[in-house]
């Protein structure tokens, strides 16, 4: 059980004042905590002590919540190798998990852990302490059984920060819940969505549509016809600008140093390349060669993106909400190359590519798949309270 | 428009009122005064403001005119005119009058510019542009726009003036400029040579000269009596603030004369060009011997502009209680110091104890350092008691000490030790004291330089070059310490602490010649297979030579009294030795060093950045500093196969859209306040303190160069 933990805070729960009092709080490595050790799961920040709260952990604290500890990551919080984020919440050992969701691994996990799992929309949520890769696609996921949790925590993280300057000027949503009316809800399910799902995995997640309609949803198929480009433009813009975000692994400021080098530009090869792990070089080997072999590969994946965030914004504007799975194919659970890694998160991408926000919900019964809601961004607000109405009317309650 | 009546700019004056003229030039700055359009138009004489006005140009000009943008290169004609009173701009030479334009050809349009070449204000009494606090490297990199800022134009267009007063000062004397080749032979002695491959000839090289002092000296065996080049050298030396690897340096080389006659020379031609900088230099100049000037400021390059000069204090203690000084002493060692006359108030016991003996000093190299201040007649300070009342009252004497003043002492058993710790503490005293004079200038020529320098291994190596004259022949080539007593017949020109050229009176006898390569321990055969050819020309009937060379870009520099020499150089190489402009130095193709042989030479060495680039992993994983180990290389290889689909993949399906490289809308945001800030977390040191490596209050990194 130990082993789910990096580390643990040595305090007990100390009973804060505030809107979160009594909120126990697991985070992942690659959240500062001052004082703490954050490695974010890599031998690039070996020994590193937080210097300073990131924005996410010090709003927590004055909102009275408790942090447990942090568990462990994958290497940069990329992929779900190694990781254990989720099994926190789901052993009730936290109330809720803080994990980085970059191409989907805060929701990964939460399906995995059969809780809900909530990615919030780009922008909302400082990255000011945050140890990521992908600059522009990265946001702080949260996981919790209760959408409730949820709220509440955003509530209180969501925001500008003076420390954060790529925040942008936008009003931030109101999360109190609002009313859901089905009958006027429009879902739809993308088809290009499930085309890579087996058999039963595509009967599981009918399933889990079905549960929808019963709602009284007005669900209907839709098409995004370009769907698999979400993920090449993953690849490339992601892995370029990791290779760039990891630059600053130097062995100079932090990490470990490797020996012997005779001077500098030795000191950087030989202890980036005993500090990255090999799913990771792999990454930024690949955002190694757009960056300085095939530049034109890196404008190219900026302007597909531009294409997939408008058509992304048609869609939902002629739907309130998207319907879709968290995982399919016949993905590897545990995935050691950089090519199956990404084939889990075939699913889940497109947001990180958007920035905008998604939410997993367990499954309701043993045949359903979890299910992934996602709307336009900034509608975080009516998305939690979508998914609050339907764990609502599982409970039998209205 | 016909450019062949164009007038220039900076040329027009009030005597020009009523002329019809025709302009060309770059737009420096515009003011639109709604309807009027003030424009100054810069060429290279100056500026003019030109005026747009709906009364004298057509309603088409004056459109076309509010389009124009700072930097496009423009032809107008017009009339000129008087200002109005009290409109007359004292910033420009053209001031008083302004060009009413007629006509108006947009030559060429200027994209936004990466900064302000505009400094002159077009309102009297407004600030002025500027691009002092733009990064260098940036200046350098367009470096064509830099140049076109009056500042750096001026400074070419002095460096012009003064050049051409070395080549019509020269020819007037009878000297006549040669130029010597720089495709040539590396050479064993000075510094390290740039190579330049020969493709006729594979795996060898030339040198490209370091000085043509060879040429220079086989000149005047060839009978030219009087040679002169502004000559471009080239070193591939260690990187210094003020250094450029290719400089010019005046090469100057005469027959016939003597040490005087240089002298006269090259002073009349200093006094010369300094004039043009309207710098007056007093003649003669002073003359120091390299001791004296070694005895007295701790340098060959003495910066004469203040006192502080050395006294030596070493007998005043020979008989001395004070045990360090005494066991200094013991062991031959010197004492030396200098009174900084009535700076007592600056250099409290503090600032003196804590500062200077503490640490300046120790920095210098010294192994500690003494000081007195002088209070109501007495010598006071932490170890006085130590000194005899006697000692004391010498050291009084000798120094001539007043109440205010400050004495420091240094010993050591090391001469060089003490010259060289107090002569930096010298110029460091006179910086902080504020006591060197601006605006003077005080050359020196420095003469009497040893001959010979002794060698680790117990013999003598030259201390300028084998082929320096010394001041007596009858030597005995065995007796080491003759040898290291002899004087050359060298000179350098000094001026305020920085070296501007030197030179020597040569050898022109062969058995001479021969003595000194004995006493420097050469064999005949090692001396011919050194300098072979260049030996063999003084079997010839060589005349008595000699000669100097004068670094121009420094000597430039400092008349034009610019922070650094890359400012009087059109295209100067950054303080990394590359120019940010072309980005040379630059990797070549492999085909190109496979032509010149230079690929695996001798079959077993691999060059960097050539046989690492054929390979596509080794090229990512250098460029990104990040180590692949044999078992990681098969995994890249399929990761790049995949990336050059991925690649296709995008180039296939981008369409015309504009990239995005966030999908949230940006927002341009300002740090507040004005004033630079530290982190609280570098001053707490706290940053420190997950670094791997760290010293005092520093990263430590590997070296960065080898």
């Amino acid at each position: 059980m130990d082993s789910i933990f990096f580390y643990r805070n040595p305090d007990s729960a100390a009973s804060g004042d505030g809107a979160l009092a009594g909120l126990n709080i697991a985070i992942q490595p690659n959240i500062s905590k001052a004082g703490w050790p954050v490695d974010a799961g890599s031998r690039a920040l070996a020994n590193f002590t937080a210097l300073e709260d990131a924005t996410v952990v010090d709003r927590l604290s004055r909102s009275g919540a408790f942090l447990c500890g942090s568990t462990k990551t994958s290497e940069f919080g990329f992929g779900l190798a190694e990781s254990r984020a989720g099994e926190a919440v789901k052993q009730k050992i936290a109330d809720t998990e803080l994990v980085l969701d970059m191409t989907g691994e805060a929701r990964l996990a939460a399906a995995a852990a059969g809780v809900c799992g909530f990615k919030p929309s780009y922008g909302l949520v400082s990255h000011f302490g945050l140890i990521g890769l992908i600059p522009s696609m990265e946001t702080c996921g949260v996981l919790s059984s209760s959408i409730q949790n949820i709220r509440g925590i955003l509530k209180a993280v969501a925001g500008p920060d003076e420390k954060d300057f790529s925040l942008p000027d936008e009003s931030v949503p109101d999360f109190t819940a609002q009313l859901i009316n089905p009958t006027k809800t429009a879902i739809g399910v993308p088809a290009e969505a499930q085309s890579d799902l087996t058999d039963e995995q595509r009967e599981r997640f009918r399933l889990s549509i079905e549960e929808l309609s019963q709602a009284g949803f007005a669900v209907r198929e839709v098409s995004f016809p370009e769907w698999p480009l979400f993920l090449a433009v993953h690849k490339i813009v992601g892995s370029v600008e990791a290779s760039s975000a990891a630059g600053r692994y130097d062995s100079v400021r932090y990490g470990e140093r490797a020996p012997g080098a005779k001077n500098w530009n030795e000191m950087y090869l030989a202890s980036r390349g005993a500090s990255f792990g090999t799913l990771l070089k792999s990454f930024l080997f690949q955002g190694a060669f757009f960056q300085f072999q095939r530049y034109t590969a890196y404008e190219d994946a900026c302007r597909i993106r531009a294409r997939l965030v408008a058509d992304m914004k048609n869609l939902t504007g002629e739907v309130d909400f998207l319907a879709l799975p968290v995982s399919g194919g016949a993905s590897d659970p545990n995935p050691a190359t950089l090519d199956e890694t990404y084939r889990q998160f075939a699913c889940t991408a497109f947001a990180n590519v958007t920035g905008q926000p998604a939410l997993v919900l367990p499954p309701a019964s043993k045949g359903q798949a979890p299910l992934q809601l996602a709307g336009p961004r900034l509608s975080d607000a009516g998305l939690l309270s979508l998914g609050e109405h339907l764990l609502k009317l599982r409970e039998g309650g209205k | 428009m016909q450019f062949s009546e164009r007038v220039f700019c900076g040329e027009l004056s009030s005597e020009d009122i009523g002329r019809r003229v025709l302009l060309a030039g770059w737009v420096d700055a515009f003011r639109d005064h709604g309807g009027l359009l003030f424009i100054h138009l810069r060429d290279r004489s100056g500026i003019v403001q030109i005026v747009f006005s709906p009364d004298t140009a057509t309603g088409d000009i004056c459109r076309q005119a509010a389009l124009l943008r700072s930097e496009y290169c423009i032809a107008v004609s017009g009339d000129v005119r008087k200002r109005l009173a009290g409109t007359e701009n004292p910033n420009i030479e053209t001031g008083p009058i302004e060009v009413f334009v007629t006509e108006l050809a947009v030559l060429a349009e200027s994209d936004a510019l990466p900064f302000s070449v505009s400094d002159k204000a077009m309102v009297a009494g407004a600030p002025s542009a500027g691009a002092d606090h733009v990064a260098e490297d940036l200046r350098l990199q367009y470096r064509y726009l830099d140049i076109r800022r009056p500042a750096m134009r001026d400074n070419l267009m002095a460096r012009h003036r003064i050049f051409r007063c070395v080549r019509e000062f020269l020819d007037s004397r009878g000297f006549v400029e040669i130029e010597t080749p720089v495709l040539t032979a590396s050479t064993p002695e000075g510094a390290r040579d740039y190579l330049v491959p020969s493709r006729i000839h594979p795996q060898n090289f030339y040198a490209l000269p370091q000085s043509p002092q060879l040429f220079k000296q086989l000149l005047m065996i060839g009978g030219m009596e009087r040679y002169f080049q502004l000559a471009r050298c080239f070193r591939d030396e260690d990187l210094r603030p003020n250094r450029q690897p290719e400089f010019t340096q005046l090469d100057i080389e005469a027959s016939f004369i003597d040490e005087e006659f240089l002298y006269e020379l090259i002073e009349e031609l200093t006094v010369r060009m300094f004039a043009i900088g309207g710098i007056d230099l007093p003649r003669p100049f002073a003359r120091m011997s390299y001791m004296e000037a070694m005895d007295t400021t701790g340098s060959d390059r003495p910066d004469l502009r203040f006192g502080l000069r050395f006294v030596d204090v070493t007998d005043v203690f020979s008989e001395t209680r004070y045990s360090i000084f005494r066991q200094i002493l013991q062991r031959g060692g010197c004492i030396k110091g200098i009174n900084i006359q009535g700076q007592s108030e600056k250099l409290s016991k503090n600032v003196l104890q804590n500062e200077y003996a503490r640490e300046i000093a120790p920095s210098f190299g010294a192994k500690g350092m003494t000081w007195m201040r002088a209070e109501g007649g007495k010598l006071e300070s932490n170890i006085v008691q130590f000194f005899s009342e006697q000692e004391l009252a010498e050291l009084k004497r000798r120094f001539a000490v007043t109440d205010g003043d400050v004495l420091i002492l240094i010993a050591d058993p090391s001469y060089a030790v003490v010259t060289s710790a107090l002569g930096q503490l010298r110029l460091h005293l006179a910086d902080r004291l504020g006591l060197i004079p601006e605006n003077s200038f005080y050359p020196v020529w420095i003469t009497e330089f040893p001959l010979f320098e002794p060698t680790d291994e117990g013999g003598v190596t030259s201390s300028h070059h084998p082929f320096t004259a010394p001041d007596r022949e009858d030597f005995d080539p065995k007796n080491l310490e003759e040898l290291l007593s002899l004087k050359s017949r060298a000179y350098d020109l000094v001026m305020n602490g920085e070296e501007l050229g030197g030179g020597s009176i040569r050898i022109n006898n062969r058995d001479l010649q021969r003595k000194i390569f004995a006493a420097l321990g050469l064999s005949e055969e090692e001396t011919r297979e050194k300098f072979g050819f260049f030996l063999r020309a003084f079997d010839f009937g060589a005349p008595p030579h000699g000669g100097l060379a004068l670094g121009m870009d420094r000597t430039v520099s400092m008349i034009l009294q610019t922070p650094s020499i890359r400012e009087v150089i059109a295209f100067p190489k950054n303080r990394s030795a590359a120019c940010p402009l072309t980005g040379a130095p630059s990797a070549v193709k492999r085909e190109q060093l496979a032509e010149l042989g230079l690929l695996n030479p001798g079959g077993q060495d691999v060059l960097p950045g050539t046989a690492e680039k054929e390979d596509p992993i080794d090229h990512l994983s250098w460029v990104s500093r990040i180590g692949i180990s044999a078992a990681e290389r098969p995994v890249m290889e399929e990761i790049l196969a995949g990336a050059e689909a991925l690649a296709r993949l995008a180039k296939e399906k981008a369409g015309s859209e504009e990239p995005i490289r966030t999908v949230a809308p940006v927002s341009n945001r300002m740090r507040p306040g004005t004033r630079e800030m530290r982190s609280k977390l570098a001053e707490s040191g706290k940053l420190l303190k997950s670094a791997p490596s760290v010293k005092g209050n520093y990263f430590k990194v590997a070296s960065i160069l080898e």
